[in-house]
């Protein structure tokens, strides 16, 4: 009841011309940046926050915008992996295993189709989850104390470690290095400035949209100017995309288990559409791939993972909206740009401000089915702009990112410093550190700190507080096993680790 | 260096981020706030952070992974061509204004990335024009002419 009387009012919000043009133009952004190598869904809505702040939109109209691009990402990265055998993003790694063997016996056509109706799907059960467990979980965390808070928050960095990259320290020491930047700046606390070197520029402290565009964007083209030998792509064809009534129901069961398992997993912090996509093709692969087709064009391979990334993506919308404590470096960077609009998301958003949570949630259903219609006719002219040259694309999203910072704040000396963290996020993905945790850690660094202190004036000092209730022994605990989890799983199962990642 | 896998440079990333936590808490150990609203002050959670990292850089330093593959030399001039571009656009972007600095930037990018000049020059133009349109005329976002425009 209630919750159809939100959904109601959120559908109010969506259904406004400028809401409805902006989740459309966010699906179709997302269905562009998605498909092109190399830019993925973190860059991309990196990338547009600065616009969407200069267009003075309120929260909820660039929170619809940016999340558009994010879930539309995840519809657009399937195309080149399809057709290339390139994936567009990291969460369509999995959807050349099959896609790409199926467009070689020439039914790219049908690939495309399928995994576009696999999408919406996946996409549309994550949203009707978020729904019925959003409110509920926001309720529930209400009753949280700081003490709980900041468990919760060692929580999300610990499962971040064990399942971002492959070795945990260096995703601690990333961790640490975002929560090291976001106590650069004056302490909220006490009045006193930190770490700011008598620069007044860093008195209000690092600017989030500066080292998101930094550490993903800049890191990016970097990286690219090694891969620059990847050369021109030849002329692609693709006709209309169709998928025959008999394929479709052939894969359904596929799709909706590999959508429940997308849905759970982007749940979990720490682990976003790159897992749910390479665990839902294994457990299609064990449960129904008797004749050993998966790997050769199977359209349930291909089916599976696209279903499981985009409901992956919504599932990530839930952490993120009800306790605030993003899971992913995605919805780190939704997160930071809803602080730029001076809205923290967490379990009081939904009462205080229902518009934003409940306007989010309707344009989701809406920007799944603009999304459906805009990749099955049109999947043709999103194939065309795969043959952009890289020597235009990659000099192009360095430009965006220069104008977008430079929009904001006019400052050379901002641009100076994206350009460095630029160098550090290269340095990193070379060596191995993951880059969502900065981003985390950048995010929500202020936020553990206050609750830390807080916690610790209640008690008057006395660090036991932080694990005194049952629900906080619980997250300390869930946080210590989630780092252990990798060692475990590598003491008991070196045979099955084997079989998931290997192709 | 096939044989024997060399594991220098998480050793040096190691030392690196020892000595950035013994300079970050010594610079925390500093912070003193006059009068004390909270407990912990503004130090300790900083005093923490160096801790932790201090701990995880000693396990980088002992328990090395093996070296990444490091770009060629080739690879490496051309990265450090686009970013002294980087920084030199920072600086010229005022000064030259947003569309001049663009359309030089991105041919010098284009260049990097392989485009003969022509082409190069045609689609820094075509960047920068077609993102000066929609930034100041489509999202009323003003952008630098530059000194040297008259008025």
């Amino acid at each position: 009841m209630d919750v159809l009387a939100s959904l109601a009012h959120g559908f109010e919000v969506a259904l406004t011309p400028l809401n409805l043009f902006l989740a459309f133009s966010g699906a179709f952004l997302g269905t562009l940046i998605g498909a092109l190598p190399g830019i993925g869904p973190v860059n991309g809505v990196a990338i547009l926050i600065p616009i969407a702040y200069a267009l003075k939109l309120p929260p909820e109209s660039a929170l619809i915008l940016l999340a558009g691009v994010y879930y539309g990402a995840e519809y657009g990265g399937r195309i080149s992996s399809i057709l290339l055998n390139v994936p567009g993003d990291a969460g369509a790694v999995i959807t050349t295993l099959d896609g790409y063997p199926m467009a070689q016996k020439g039914k790219a056509g049908e690939a495309l189709a399928l995994s576009a109706i696999s999408s919406f799907i996946g996409g549309t059960l994550a949203v009707i989850g978020l729904t019925l467990f959003a409110p509920y979980l926001a309720e529930w965390a209400i009753k949280f104390g700081p003490a709980e808070y900041f468990a919760l928050m060692v929580f999300a960095f610990s499962t971040l470690a064990s399942l971002a990259g492959k070795n945990p320290v260096k995703a601690l020491i990333a961790s640490v290095f975002g929560l090291m930047l976001a106590t650069v700046g004056i302490d909220p606390g006490s009045g006193v400035p930190r770490f700011t070197f008598g620069e007044m520029k860093l008195y209000d402290g690092v600017d989030f949209l500066v080292v998101a565009i930094g550490l993903f964007a800049i890191s990016e083209v970097l990286t690219m100017m090694e891969h620059s030998y990847l050369g021109t792509v030849q002329k692609i064809k693709v006709q209309t995309a169709l998928v025959s009534f008999k394929t479709f129901m052939y894969s359904l069961w596929s799709i909706l288990r590999s959508s429940l398992i997308g849905f759970f997993i982007g749940v979990l912090p720490g682990a976003g559409a790159s897992i749910a996509s390479a665990v839902a093709y294994t457990t299609e692969k064990r449960l129904v791939d008797r004749e050993g087709t998966f790997g050769t064009g199977d359209p349930r391979g291909v089916a599976a993972p696209e279903a499981a990334n985009n409901a992956a993506s919504g599932g990530a919308m839930v952490p993120m909206l009800t306790l605030g404590v993003p899971g992913s470096g995605t919805t780190a960077v939704l997160l930071g740009a809803l602080m730029m609009f001076n809205v923290t998301p967490g379990p009081l958003i939904f009462e205080q401000r229902p518009e934003i949570v409940w306007g989010l949630i309707a344009s989701m259903y809406i920007g799944n089915v603009m999304l459906l219609v805009l990749n099955l006719p049109l999947v043709g002219l999103f194939a065309r702009i795969l043959t952009i040259p890289r020597w235009f694309l990659v000099p192009a999203i360095a430009a965006l990112s220069f104008v977008g910072v430079y929009a904001v704040n006019n400052s050379a000396f901002d641009l100076l410093f994206m350009t460095g963290i630029g160098v550090v996020g290269y340095l990193m993905r070379k060596a191995g550190f993951p880059l969502a945790p900065v981003i985390l850690g950048l995010v929500l660094g202020r936020l553990m700190e206050v609750n830390l202190r807080r916690a610790l004036a209640i008690s008057g000092g006395d660090w036991s507080i932080l694990y005194a209730s049952t629900l906080s022994k619980t997250l300390w605990a869930l946080a210590i096993l989630s780092l252990l989890f990798p060692y475990l799983v590598s003491l008991l199962g070196s045979r099955k680790q084997a079989v998931t990642l290997d192709e | 260096m096939a044989e024997k896998k060399s594991r220098n440079s998480d050793r040096v990333a190691g030392v690196l981020l020892l000595l950035l936590s013994i300079g970050y808490g010594l610079e925390a150990m500093r912070l003193q706030a006059d009068f004390l609203a909270d407990p912990l002050g503004p130090r300790a959670f900083p005093l923490l952070l160096a801790a932790a990292l201090a701990v995880f850089s000693l396990y980088l330093i002992f328990k090395p992974d093996p070296d990444p593959s490091w770009p060629p030399g080739r690879v490496l001039l051309a990265q450090l061509g686009m970013l002294v571009s980087f920084v030199i656009y920072s600086y010229a972007l005022a000064p030259l204004g947003f569309l001049l600095a663009t359309t030089l930037e991105m041919t010098w990018l284009s260049r990097l990335f392989g485009a003969d000049w022509r082409s190069g020059f045609l689609g820094g133009l075509g960047l920068a024009l077609g993102l000066y349109l929609i930034f100041v005329f489509g999202l009323g976002i003003p952008l630098p002419l530059g000194r040297w425009w008259p008025g």
